[in-house]
Formats: structure tokens, sequence, C-alpha cells
């Protein structure tokens, strides 16, 4: 590895867990393994053995969602160690996947200890407030913590790599190998068993079931089970394509903003929404910066601008996409007040939208979108179909954008009813209603996939893995016992 | 009276932790979100009831009404309650309303509040009340999603 390769990857580490600069599809594409998996491959010279150990990884995190800055494990470092161990020292996407689990947990470190350093951000910039400096939001909640994020992105993958380095002799001896790939097995059984279990739905584990048999028993290609899933989806959703708006912007009369105003503020909260998420506001750093260039337009007094922008700092937090149309009708509002009509207290009504954006995009884009490209992915990476496999994510990063601008405009020009308008659609969407369905089917094939990939070690250790198969549901239910032991 | 499996105090209400990790790990049926301002405002409460999963009954009501709605039903129902106050369930306590345990999922900074843990922000005289609300007898802990680890009060 050259210091080239290093610096790279400390980038990608840093540009992918930011989620930051990225138009507010990092999250979905550059975070997730499969991909980071496959720059990680880039980098260091073997895009498929890359892919293959992000795929890998992605399956034991696929389950995952965010909620309010909380999650199990950094997917994206894990991806990344995993990829390059697998690429360096030559092992089995499932044993360097192995290896790479432990380091999730440093990354999440990062990610709790970031949410509290921030803080310092926040206290700086109203300190400074308070003194009349006229903070610029711009450098407190992008540049500053966006810099401290990179170092301490790349200490993270320094202190991984170092650790990977120093164990390599340990690692590449033949019998510790193979309980690493075992180990491997058991992290991909507990996934897969917990999201069977989360579904709640006895047809899931049936069509689960049935995928994972016809496959294995035809050798059926992922193409075809991704045409039927496409095929399914589009059935499902060709009337409310996933959450368009058909309702048409109503022009306003006598304003001072215009699409472009609207547009950049946008912008600035796609590319800022987690610059500086923090336990004290979370999103209220970037709340106010995204609508630095709107107030700017609106008040002519400097004292009010920064005021103002200030105001807007408080606590904010919501799904960044789906929640869209609350800036949007903020925008509206706040232009309102600047040309002196009443209006409704504007902290009031954004507190009020934010939660119920928030429960509702979280369980639409974190629990149906992502899982849904992301599996049709891995079907496809998992049969060897490396490029093809990227097309979903790209559809996905392009779905997330549209769903985010939309809603943005909509706020504005509809006003608050284009909030109803998207929760029906959201929760009307066959595609939500039928995704656990979906999400069982998909899981099948990725099962099948997994075990055709490794047919020739599974049936020589057949032993072995069905006592890993067993360890990990006993490992499940002492799980669930002791969770029903904490909630008494 | 109805069964109420978790009192839960939260700035965002019915928000994404809530919706994805509580509900389904708690099995709840009905969700009272205990909010005198918003019981008043159509708008709101129309908007936080559409926007909840459809299985769910709904309800926001004022502290009073919380009660009377609490002892209309049996106890087969098991109820989740959501405030953004911790007064709020301070005062159903003394409207004599049986609550075993209030979890703290998520108080925002504003001014008069310090950073007592996390992302949860508390002024001295909240802690009173928690620290009143738990001489009574009752568990006050910090938890923001089920498996997370629970600190006490």
């Amino acid at each position: 590895m050259t210091t080239l390769n290093f610096l790279l990857l400390s980038i990608l580490y840093f540009w992918g867990s930011s989620t930051a600069l990225s138009m507010g599809i990092g999250y979905y594409t550059l975070y997730r393994p499969i991909i980071s998996g496959m720059i990680t491959g880039l980098i260091l010279g073997d895009v498929k053995l890359g892919i293959l150990a992000g795929s890998v990884v992605n399956i034991m995190y696929i389950d995952f969602i965010s909620t309010g800055g909380s999650l199990k494990g950094d997917q994206c470092l894990t991806a990344i160690i995993a990829a390059s161990v697998s690429i360096i020292f030559k092992i089995s996407s499932i044993e360097s996947a192995a290896i790479a689990y432990p380091f999730g947990y440093l990354g999440i470190f990062i990610w709790k200890y970031r949410l509290s350093i921030n803080t310092i951000f926040v206290n700086k910039y109203e300190e400074k407030f308070n003194n009349k400096l006229n903070p610029s939001i711009a450098l407190f909640d992008g540049l500053y913590p966006q810099i401290l994020l990179y170092v301490m992105s790349t200490v993270v993958i320094l202190i991984s790599f170092l650790a990977v380095f120093t164990f390599r002799n340990l690692i590449i001896k033949e019998n510790i190998e193979y309980w690493l790939y075992l180990f491997g097995i058991f992290l991909l059984n507990i996934s897969i068993i917990n999201v069977l279990l989360k579904l709640k739905n006895k047809y899931s584990l049936v069509l689960y079931a049935s995928t994972l048999g016809l496959v294995l028993a035809f050798k059926a290609s992922s193409f075809l089970m991704t045409l039927f899933v496409i095929i399914i989806v589009i059935s499902l959703s060709y009337k409310d394509v996933f959450l368009s708006i058909t309702s048409k912007l109503e022009k306003h009369d006598n304003r001072i903003l215009n699409k472009r105003d609207l547009f950049y503020s946008w912008f600035i909260w796609m590319n800022f929404s987690h610059a500086c998420y923090n336990y004290e506001r979370l999103q209220g750093m970037a709340y106010a910066h995204s609508m630095k260039n709107i107030i700017k337009k609106l008040y002519k007094d400097n004292s009010e601008i920064v005021s103002t922008i200030n105001k807007y700092t408080e606590f904010f937090n919501t799904e960044p996409n789906i929640g869209t149309p609350i800036h949007g009708y903020i925008i509206y509002l706040e232009e309102e007040k600047s040309l002196g009509n009443k209006t409704i207290e504007i902290s009031y009504i954004k507190k009020g939208m934010m939660g119920i954006a928030a429960g509702l995009g979280d369980s639409f884009t974190q629990v149906v979108l992502s899982p849904l490209f992301i599996s049709i992915s891995l079907m496809l990476s998992l049969d060897n179909e490396f490029f093809v496999a990227m097309v979903p994510i790209v559809l996905l990063g392009i779905i997330i954008i549209y769903i985010s601008y939309t809603g943005w405009m909509s706020g504005y020009y509809n006003g608050r009813q284009s909030l109803i308008n998207r929760i029906n659609l959201v929760k009307k969407s066959k595609v939500k209603l039928k995704f656990p369905l979906i999400f069982g089917s998909m899981l099948g094939v990725i099962t099948a996939k997994l075990i055709e990939l490794n047919y020739r070690v599974i049936s020589n250790n057949s032993f072995d893995i069905i006592a890993v198969l067993v360890i990990s549901i006993i490992f499940i239910i002492a799980e669930k016992i002791k969770q029903k032991k904490n909630l008494r | 009276m109805k069964n109420i499996v978790l009192t839960r105090i939260d700035d965002r209400l019915l928000h994404g932790q809530v919706i994805v990790s509580w509900i389904p790990f708690l099995n709840i049926d009905e969700i009272i979100i205990v909010d005198n301002e918003y019981a008043g405002d159509d708008f709101m409460s129309s908007l936080i009831k559409e926007a909840s999963p459809d299985h769910l009954n709904v309800n926001v009501l004022t502290i009073e009404e919380t009660k009377e709605f609490l002892e209309s039903g049996d106890n087969k129902s098991r109820v989740l309650i959501l405030s953004r106050y911790i007064e709020n369930i301070a005062k159903l306590i003394q409207l004599d309303i049986k609550i075993n345990k209030v979890n703290i999922g998520g108080l925002g900074f504003h001014n008069g509040r310090k950073k007592f843990v996390n992302a949860i922000h508390l002024s001295d005289s909240e802690i009173d009340l928690l620290k009143n609300i738990s001489a009574n007898g009752i568990e006050v802990e910090v938890q923001m999603l089920p498996k997370d680890k629970i600190i006490k009060i």
C-alpha cells in the first residue's frame, strides 16, 4: 500500500461518513459498503474483489437504519477495511468481512463522538453571535466541522490499517483463516435471520424459502430475479412513481424570491444537512446555513440578517429528503413576514412538522427505498454482474434527489398542504405496503447466491456450517430474551 | 383503565426512532400525544394523525382528555404516551394516572437547559420534576432506542 492509496482511502472514508458535500446522496451511495468497497477496489487496483467484500459487509448491515443519529456500527469503515484486506492479503470476502467487522465499532465511536464534539462549533458560533461579531454560518456549519471530521477519519483509517498490518501474520495463518470464515458465516446468519424476524410477516418467510430453494435448484441467474423484482415494483408503483408530485406548482404574485434562490437554498441543505450534526441541535446549524441566501435577499439591515439566521439555528431534526416541504413552506412564511404580512409563528410550525416528516420519512427512505435498491445491487454483484450492480444504487441516488427537490419546491409554492399530500403518497405507496414480501424474496436470492459462491467450502464442512447456524439461532434467541428482560 | 406500556418524553413526538423501533418492539396499539397546544390546533393534530401508521390509533389530547380517554377503555389495549414536556407527564401523575416508567428519548437544547447526556438537555426545574416523579416510585430512565443502554435518573 502506498501513501497515495492511504490518502485516497482516508478521503473516501471522510466523504462517505461525512454525508456532506455529496448532494445529500452520499449517505445512500458512498456510505454503503457495496459502493465504498467498489471505490476501495478502484484505489487498490481490484474492483471485483472490492465489490465482493463490500457486498458481504453490506449483507451484514442489510437491516441498517439510522434514526436521529443512532446506529449499530460503521458500515463504510467496515467495507473499506474488508475490501483492502481482501485485496492486499488475497483472502476471501467472507474472511475479510469477519476481520473488518470489529472495526465497525471503532467507526461508531467516531459517529457518536462527532455528535458531541460538533457542539463546540455551536458554542463558538453562539459566543461570537452574542458578542455581535457576525459569525458566518457557512464556516461554523460547513468548513470547521468538515475539517475536523477529515482529520478524525484519517486517524481512524490510520489506526485501523496499523492494527490490520500488525496482525497480518496472525490473520493469514491457515488455521485462523478457517475460524474467520466461520465467524463471517455467523455474522451473515445473524443479519439475515434478524431481518426476516423484523419483517414480521409469515409470507415473507415463505417467499424467502421459495426463492432460496428455486435459485439453488435451477441455478436461476440474478438477472432473471432482478427482472421479476423490477416488474413487480413497477406494476405496484406506476401510478405514484414513488412520490411524484402531481399537483401543479401555483404561482405567487409579488414575490421577492425566485426559483434560483430556492434552488440554491436547497442545494446548500442537500450538501450540508449533517455537516455539523450535533446532540445539542442536530440539524439546526444546517437549517440556518440553508436559509442564509434567502434571509440575505429578504432583509436589508445587516444586524437583522444575522439575528434572523441565528434564530434558525435552533434544534431541528427531520428526514432530510421527505421533509423538504417544511423548508419550502418555511421559506414562504419568512418571505411573507419580511413583506409585512401576518403569518403563523414560524418556529412552532417548523418544530411541529419536523417530527412528523422524520417518522414518515425514515420509514420510507431508510426502511423501504434503500434496502430495495441495495438488495437488487447485492443480488447482481453476488452473481458476478459487478458493473450492472452499480445501476440500482445510481437510480436510488437520483430518486432521493428527485424526492427532495420536488418537496422543496412544492412546499414553497403549494404551502403546508404539500406535506399532507406527501404523507398520503408515502402512506399509500403500494411498494411500501408490499415491501416485506419483496424484501423477503430478495433475501432468499441473496442467500442462495452466497451459498452458490461458497458451495465448495460449505459442502466440505457441512457439519461446521450447520453448527454455526445453530449457534446463530441460539444467539438471536438469547438476545431477544435479554431485550424482553430489559423491558420489564 | 388502559394499559400504559411506556411513557416517553421526546421533542419530536412520533418520529423515526419511535415509529421504526419502539412501536414494533412494544407491540403498541394506541398512541396518546399529550399536548395542549397541538390538541387545540386542527391542522397540526390532523397532520400528526395522517402521518402515523394505519394500524395505530393515534390521539392528540389535552391533559384532561388524556385522563378521560385512559379511563374509558379496558386494559387490553397497549398504549404509548408521548409528550414534548415533562410537566405534562407530571400533571398526569398528579391526576392519579398509573404510570410505571418514564422514558426520556430526546430533548433538544434551548435557553435554560443544560446538557444531561448525549441528546438529552434538561433545565434545573425539569431535573427537579424528574426527581419528584422518581421519588413516587416511578422509574425514570434515558433510553433512545430499545437496544440502547438504559441510564437511570
